[in-house]
C-alpha cells in the first residue's frame, strides 16, 4: 500500500516530475542492454571450418567407376587440374538429395559426372548438375578398382551428413544442426563419421551399416554428439569407408 | 479505457514507450546483422540465413527476458510500474521477432528436402528419448505457440470477454514459454557454441527473471494482504486514522476476494480491490480529480458507486461498512458492481494540512 | 513421419474450425454480448488470430455470456496465489533446465585417438 506521496504514474497523464529522471534511466538502460547483448552476442559467434561450395572454380565434369558403398562413390580415372586420377568423390544431388537413385545400376561402370565441387579442406564430394548432365554412363571398359581392408577400428568423433559438413552449410554439425543432419541423410545425403584425430591419414570417413546397407536408423540419435565407435575399415582410393557397427556406438564421457 | 473498441489506443507515453523499445530492439538487429559481420571477419562465413535466425533468435529472448524482468521489478519497487503500463506493446513486438527467427530456421534447416518443411520440423530429430540431442526445436515451438497466444488475445476486447482472471491465467503461459525458451537454447546453441560470451549473457539474463521472480513472490508472501478479524460476520479493516485522505487500506476478506476501504476528505467507501480491467490493485492506487486511479493502467472510479466516469462503462463492486468502536467493518458480500453505497463520515475528520 | 503429418492435419483442422469459429463470432456473436463492440470493426480482423487460436475458449464464453450464465463476482477475484505458485515454480525450472544442459554439454575428446583392434584379415 502506498501510504505516502510517492510520485504516482498515470499513463494518459504527463509523467510526473520526480519520476522523470528514473524512467529517463531507465530507457537508457532498456536500450543499452539491447546495445550490449547484440553487439556481444553477434561479434563473437564461433568460426565455421573453413569449407563450402567452391562456385568460384566453376563447374568441375571428370570421369570414372562408380562404386555403391551403398552410398555411390566415383573412383576417378580421368580427371582434369584440379581433380586428378585416383581421387575418389563422394556424390550429392542439389539440396537434400543424395544421388542414390540415379547411380542405381551404374556400380562398376565407367561414368561422367559434372557439378560444382564442395571442399573442406581437401576436395571430396561434388554436387551434381540435374539429369543427365550430372551423371551419365560412357562407353568403355571401367578398369577394376581396388578395395583395400584395414581391419577392425575404435574411432572417436562425430556422425554428421557429409554435404553439410563439407560446407554446405556453416555451420553444418553439431547438436543445434541434428535436424538438419538427420533430414540429409533420410535424403540419401552420405553420411560421414569425423575422426578427432587422423586415421590412415584421413580426419573422415565416409559411413555405411554393416554388409553394404546404409546407415542404421539406429545411429541417427547419436548425430551431432561426441561418440566412440567400432566397425570395419577400408579405403577406396583416397577415401576411406568406415562399416560402422551401431551396437558399439557409446557417447563419451567428455 | 474503452467506450468503443479501437485497434490500439495511443497517447504520449504509449508512444515514448514503443519509441524506446523500437529503438533497442532495431539497434540490437543492426548491430548484429550489418556490424557484427565485419567485425567477425570469418573468412568463410556463417551462412546468412543462420546469422539471420540467430540474431532474431536472440534478440526474442532478450525482449522476453527484459519483459519478464518488469513484472517482479515493479513490485519490488513502484518506480518501475510504469514500465509495466505498455508492457504489451513489447510482447506483440516479441512475437514477431520470435517467428522471423523460426521462419528463418524452417526455410534453412528444414526446406530443400523430399518433405514439407513443416513436417520435417516435427520428424527430422525424434531422440525424444535422450537429453544431448534432444529435439529441442520442440520447446521452441511449445514458447512461439504461447507467444502466438498471448500477442493474438492481447486486445482489451479478450480482457473484458474471458474476464480480468481467465484472460490472467491464460497469460501466466508466459512463464511456461520462458522456461520453454531457456530449455531451448540449452539444448541447442548451448550445446555447441564454443565461445562463452553467449552463455554468460543467457545464463545471466534466465537467472536475473529466475531471481527477481522467487525474490517479488518471496516478498509477497511476507508482506502480502492481511485476512480481516470477523466479528459478528463483519469484517474489521481498521481504525479510520490509519488511512490517509485520498489512500486506501487492503483487507483480504475469508472468501478471498480483497477489499480496499478508501478515505476520501474524511469519508470512508470500500470498493473491490480488483481492477475491472485487468484486475490491478485499486487499493495501491491514488484518488485523483475525487476518482480512484488504479496504478497499472489509470482506469479510474467512483468509490462511492464503483462507476467509471461517463463516458466509460467500467463497474467494480462495492462493500457495505461500518463504523463500529472506532473500528471500520465491511460485509464480506460484495454489492453488484455499480452499486452506490452512502459513504461513512469519519467523526471528527479534519484535513490534516500538508 | 506419419505422426508429423497427423499433428500437421490436426493443427489445420483446428484453424479450419477457428475460421468458421471467428466468422460467425465476429459477424453476429460479438455485438450482442459486448456493449464496446458495438459498431466497432476496424479492431474486429485483430481478434481474428486469437480466436483461431483458443475458439474453445471463445465458445464456451459466448456460451455462457449468451445464457446469462456469467458470474459477476469472479471477475473480482484474481488468482494472487496461482500467479505467485508459477512465479515459485518457473525459476525452479530456469535453473533445473540449465543445470541439465550443461551437465550432458560435451567437449570435443580431442585426445581419444583411434585404434585399430584387429588386423585386416583376421
Amino acid at each position: 500500500m502506498s501510504n505516502d506521496d510517492k510520485p504516482f504514474f498515470v499513463g494518459y497523464l504527463d509523467v510526473p516530475g520526480p519520476l522523470r529522471r528514473f524512467l529517463l534511466l531507465a530507457c537508457v538502460a532498456v536500450i543499452g542492454i539491447f546495445v550490449a547483448t547484440g553487439f556481444l552476442i553477434g561479434s563473437t559467434q564461433d568460426e565455421p571450418p573453413a569449407s563450402g561450395f567452391r562456385f568460384d572454380y566453376g563447374r568441375q565434369t571428370v570421369t570414372g567407376v562408380i562404386e555403391l558403398t551403398p552410398y555411390p562413390l566415383l573412383r576417378v580415372t580421368q580427371g582434369n587440374d584440379l581433380i586428378k586420377p585416383g581421387k575418389t568423390l563422394m556424390l550429392t544431388g542439389q539440396g537434400k538429395f543424395g544421388v542414390d537413385a540415379r547411380a542405381m545400376g551404374l556400380e562398376g561402370q565407367l561414368a561422367e559426372v559434372s557439378g560444382i565441387i564442395l571442399q573442406r579442406g581437401t576436395i571430396d564430394m561434388m554436387q551434381l548438375a540435374g539429369g543427365r548432365r550430372g551423371l551419365k554412363m560412357i562407353e568403355g571398359d571401367a578398369p577394376a578398382m581396388e578395395t583395400e581392408p584395414l581391419g577392425r577400428w575404435k574411432v572417436a568423433g562425430e556422425i554428421c551428413d557429409g554435404k553439410c559438413l563439407n560446407g554446405a552449410m556453416r555451420p553444418g554439425r553439431g547438436l543445434a544442426h541434428k535436424a538438419c543432419a538427420a533430414l540429409c541423410l533420410v535424403g540419401d545425403v552420405p553420411p560421414v563419421f569425423v575422426s578427432t584425430q587422423l586415421i590412415e591419414g584421413s580426419d573422415f570417413m565416409l559411413i555405411t551399416g554393416p554388409d553394404g546397407t546404409r546407415l542404421p536408423k539406429a545411429a541417427y540419435d547419436y548425430i551431432g554428439q561426441f561418440i566412440t565407435a567400432e566397425g570395419d575399415l577400408e579405403r577406396r582410393g583416397d577415401m576411406l569407408i568406415f562399416k560402422i557397427d551401431t551396437d558399439t556406438l557409446e557417447v563419451t564421457d567428455e | 479505457m474503452s467506450v468503443k473498441y479501437t485497434p490500439v489506443q495511443w497517447n504520449l507515453n504509449k508512444w515514448v514507450y514503443d519509441a524506446v523499445m523500437l529503438v533497442g530492439v532495431v539497434a540490437f538487429l543492426w548491430l548484429f546483422l550489418f556490424v557484427s559481420p565485419e567485425l567477425l571477419s570469418h573468412e568463410f562465413p556463417i551462412n546468412p540465413q543462420v546469422h539471420n535466425a540467430r540474431a532474431f533468435g536472440a534478440c526474442a529472448f532478450v525482449m522476453l527476458t527484459v519483459i519478464l524482468c518488469i513484472g517482479p521489478l515493479a513490485r519490488i519497487d513502484e518506480r518501475f510500474l510504469p514500465l509495466l503500463y505498455n508492457r504489451r506493446h513489447f510482447g506483440v513486438m516479441t512475437t514477431f521477432v520470435a517467428i522471423t527467427h523460426a521462419s528463418y530456421i524452417l526455410n534453412w534447416y528444414f526446406a530443400f528436402s523430399k518433405s514439407d518443411k513443416f513436417s520435417a520440423l516435427l520428424f527430422a530429430n525424434t531422440s525424444y528419448t535422450q537429453l544431448a540431442g534432444f529435439p529441442f526445436e520442440a520447446f521452441g515451438i511449445f514458447a512461439l505457440i504461447c507467444l502466438a497466444v498471448l500477442a493474438a488475445t492481447s486486445h482489451d476486447f479478450w480482457m473484458k470477454f474471458l474476464t480480468p482472471p481467465v484472460w490472467k491465467r491464460l497469460h501466466s503461459l508466459i512463464y511456461f514459454a520462458y522456461a520453454a525458451v531457456v530449455a531451448h537454447v540449452s539444448l541447442g546453441i548451448l550445446q555447441d557454441q564454443q565461445n562463452h560470451v553467449f552463455t554468460v549473457i543467457f545464463i545471466g539474463g534466465a537467472l536475473a527473471v529466475a531471481g527477481l521472480h522467487a525474490y517479488a513472490a518471496w516478498l509477497d508472501w511476507r508482506g502480502g494482504d492481511e485476512v480481516g478479524a470477523e466479528s459478528n460476520g463483519w469484517i474489521e479493516i481498521c481504525s479510520p486514522e490509519d488511512i490517509k485522505n485520498g489512500f486506501a487500506k487492503i483487507k483480504l476478506l475469508p472468501n478471498g476476494e480483497r477489499v480496499a476501504v478508501f478515505n476520501q476528505e474524511g469519508k470512508l467507501s470500500a470498493i473491490s480491490n480488483a481492477c475491472a480491467h485487468q484486475n490491478g490493485p485499486l487499493g495501491e492506487g491514488r484518488v485523483i480529480d475525487c476518482l480512484v486511479t488504479c496504478p497499472w493502467h489509470g482506469f479510474q472510479y467512483d468509490v462511492t458507486n464503483g462507476r467509471s466516469p461517463a463516458p466509460f462503462t467500467e463497474t467494480v463492486p462495492t462493500y457495505n461498512l461500518r463504523l463500529t468502536d472506532g473500528v471500520i467493518q465491511v460485509d464480506p458480500k460484495a454489492n453488484p458492481p455499480g452499486t452506490f453505497v452512502e459513504p461513512v463520515p469519519i467523526p471528527g475528520w479534519q484535513e490534516v494540512p500538508a | 513421419m506419419d505422426q508429423a503429418e497427423l499433428i500437421l492435419l490436426f493443427a489445420k483442422i483446428w484453424g479450419g474450425v477457428g475460421a468458421l469459429v471467428a466468422l460467425a463470432f465476429l459477424s453476429f456473436g460479438i455485438d450482442r454480448l459486448d456493449e464496446d463492440a458495438k459498431g466497432a470493426y476496424v479492431f474486429r480482423p485483430l481478434i481474428v488470430p486469437g480466436i483461431l487460436l483458443i475458439w474453445p475458449l471463445v465458445l464456451w464464453r459466448w456460451y455462457i455470456l449468451a445464457d446469462g450464465k456469467d458470474e459477476w463476482a469472479k471477475r473480482y477475484k484474481p488468482k494472487r496465489n496461482s500467479h505467485n505458485l508459477f512465479a515459485l515454480i518457473m525459476p525452479v525450472l530456469i535453473i533445473g533446465i540449465i543445470a541439465a544442459g550443461l551437465s550432458v554439454r560435451q567437449t570435443w575428446p580431442v585426445n581419444l585417438a583411434p585404434v585399430q583392434l584387429t588386423e585386416p584379415g583376421q
